[in-house]
């Protein structure tokens, strides 16, 4: 009974946790310009995080080696280093987009300005950085997230054309009025929203947090390739929700209350208030996420003591190093930017950046001095280099595009 | 002496003849007993054609897998060699910093850079 | 583009089979596969600091050995070329290592280690004096 209700949890969280304000903002941007057909990058993106994330998670769990740690000791100070300096850039860019998220909601939810509710939501994060025990802030931001399910239900609700629907799903075509650069570049910026490296940090530390061993690999992958395929399910339901709202009146979203506005429509105020509290708890959960990230990478860089699991006191440059990121992302709102744009540039970002950490990962899971009797299988390895190609092409794609469509114009 | 001192420097024979570039330093843990473990002394260095990408070390492990990454990276260090210290000449103290170059004897031996299996 | 030497110039065969060196009786390291950036663990298990560097050192009978694990400023160097002076280098006595796996491990506490005067001073100055910053986490 235990078991299954760990197993239950885990995949709950996995869930809830999956949705960020990337991947929000992103599917809602995307449905409304080009309705559903670029779903199939959701399908790529979430089997390309499943592969990394039960990877990265096994090694960690194997070997007690969590993913920059494996960086730096594969790719050395200087190449190792180069990622840090983009990952941490990109991981605080995560980060204060997801506290511009969680005030963005709040202001939804109480009309009082998102700029006096930025030092409160940054203040929140950091007290339960400081205070709250690893798996109380995991499974408690990651259940309330799940309240992001009211996207799937209002979009039932809608009431939509579910053959037009699947048609663009499965025939994808570039929407009258958009050009194909600019379908590319979304495309990419939804890959990288479904593939963040902030979620693989967060994922392989997690395990040392929780002090996996061998023995819970496969509870893990149970919890990824059930939790983050239905997380995904969650992205389309979005995009779906914006496709059919929006799509048809060639709005574009630009803002939160638009992302919320076919919710509204459909379930009036109680499905509202349920999804503006799910947005809340999903940009919480993943503000803690990317914060303890930052804190991930830079220890783990450079060899510091890290993780919850100590007091502060124990792991002294790993809690200044989050100190100092919430900080940063505080002020940068604080400064008027629009948390949306923010958002819209980091998922480009995360796509960016995403090989150098992807490929350490590939060559340590196949290593038998860390991983055992552990390593990759052939069916494993022969995805690994299809998604390595994927990577790599993404990466490469990204700037050239960004450049060409004004980042989408 | 640091180790960075002699990674990716230049090596050449006793001709002057560029041979390619410490890749690694081999070290033997049969110095003398220096606590617990005996103290690493320097055996040998592993000399490539090419700098960089090395790490992985794909060119001194049986590690097969995935197939294509390991083919490549082998393919790139193809003609990589271990030669012991012993017959590297003495550095030029005078030299550092910068990284010396490596001069060899004149009668030096070229070995396989495989790591012996435990 | 890193160094390296033009097909043409490459003094041997690429697929020459070389023989294989005579076995030395104690453990074989490869110092940047092995060692180098791995992470130095106390006996505790607390992590201490990544080796960023080895200093060698050749006694009167020639025989050179690894005497300090290194770290701080010479990994900016190693980074961006240049040396910093002796007595910035933070070392680690190879005496304390007691394990040598995908993590070095030393046979002593790291709590008075030279090397971890940030985390400490850090302790003392900031963290410690935050509330709740000397208590487990609930």
């Amino acid at each position: 009974m235990k078991k299954i209700f760990a197993v239950a949890l885990g995949v709950l969280t996995a869930i809830g946790g999956f949705v960020d304000i990337g991947d929000l903002v992103t599917n809602a941007v995307v449905g409304a310009r080009f309705g559903m057909s670029l779903v199939w990058v959701v399908v790529v993106g979430v089997v390309g995080i499943c592969l990394f994330a039960q990877m990265s998670g096994r090694v960690a769990a194997v070997s007690g080696r969590a993913t920059f740690e494996i960086i730096r000791e594969r790719l050395g100070p200087r190449v190792g280093g180069a990622n840090l300096v983009a990952s941490f850039l990109v991981t605080v860019l995560t980060l204060t987009a997801e506290i511009g998220g969680i005030a963005l909601a709040l202001e939804l939810a109480s009309s009082v300005e998102r700029r006096l509710w930025i030092p409160f939501a940054g203040l929140a994060v950091w007290l339960v950085l400081w205070r709250v025990k690893f798996s109380v802030l995991e499974n408690v931001a990651g259940l309330l997230g799940l309240t992001l399910v009211v996207f799937a239900v209002a979009l039932f609700q809608l009431g939509p054309d579910w053959g037009e629907l699947v048609d663009q799903a499965v025939h994808p075509r570039v929407v009258e009025g958009e050009g194909v650069p600019t379908y590319w570049y979304y495309a990419i910026a939804l890959f990288g929203a479904a593939m963040t490296p902030y979620e693989v940090f967060f994922f392989s530390s997690g395990a040392r947090e929780e002090k996996w061993t061998a023995k819970d690999i496969k509870q893990s992958r149970v919890n990824v390739v059930v939790g983050f395929p239905l997380g995904g399910l969650l992205s389309i339901a979005i995009a779906g929700c914006a496709a059919v709202v929006f799509l048809p009146r060639a709005i574009d979203v630009t803002s939160l209350s638009q992302i919320t506005l076919p919710v509204a429509m459909a379930g009036g105020k109680l499905l509202l208030a349920l999804v503006i509290l799910g947005i809340v708890a999903a940009t919480f959960g993943a503000a803690l996420e990317t914060a303890l990230s930052t804190g991930y990478t830079l220890a783990q860089y450079f060899g510091w003591s890290w993780g919850k699991f100590h007091r502060p006191a124990q792991a002294t440059r790993f809690h200044t190093a989050m100190l100092v990121a919430v900080l940063v992302g505080t002020l940068v709102l604080l400064t008027n930017v629009d948390p949306i744009a923010v958002t819209e540039y980091s998922v480009v970002f995360s796509a960016i950046a995403l090989p150098l950490t992807y490929l350490p990962i590939l060559v340590v899971a196949n290593d038998r001095e860390y991983m055992g009797e552990h390593v990759n299988g052939r069916t494993t390895n022969a995805l690994g280099l299809v998604y390595l190609v994927i990577i790599v092409a993404a990466s490469l794609a990204a700037i050239p595009l960004m450049i060409a469509t004004g980042a989408g114009g | 002496m640091l180790l960075s001192d002699l990674l990716d420097a230049p090596v050449h024979d006793a001709d002057g003849r560029a041979l390619g570039f410490v890749v690694d330093v081999r070290l033997v843990l049969d110095g003398p007993l220096d606590g617990v473990l005996a103290a690493p002394r320097l055996h040998g260095l592993l000399v490539s054609p090419r700098t960089g990408s090395s790490f992985l070390g794909y060119e001194r492990t049986d590690e097969n897998s995935p197939a294509l990454l390991a083919r490549w990276l082998r393919h790139r260090h193809r003609g990589t060699f271990l030669v012991l210290w012993d017959d590297v000449l003495p550095p030029d103290e005078t030299h550092t910093p910068p990284a010396p170059t490596i001069t060899l004897r004149h009668d030096y031996r070229r070995w396989s850079p495989a790591l012996p299996q435990h | 583009m890193s160094p390296r030497l033009r097909r043409h110039e490459r003094p041997f065969p690429p697929d020459e089979q070389l023989p294989d060196p005579p076995q030395p009786a104690g453990l074989v390291l490869d110092a940047r596969l092995h060692l180098l950036d791995r992470q130095l663990d106390d006996v505790e298990g607390t992590p201490v600091m990544t080796i960023d560097d080895l200093e060698l050192e050749t006694d009167a009978d020639g025989l050179t050995t690894v005497v300090h694990l290194l770290s701080g400023p010479v990994l900016a160097t190693r980074i961006f070329g240049g040396r910093p002076p002796r007595d910035r280098w933070h070392r680690v006595a190879w005496r304390h290592v007691a394990d040598v796996g995908t993590v070095v491990r030393l046979g002593i506490r790291g709590d008075g280690l030279d090397v971890l005067w940030v985390e400490r001073w850090l302790r003392d100055h900031v963290i410690g004096r935050i509330p709740g910053g000397r208590h487990a986490p609930e």
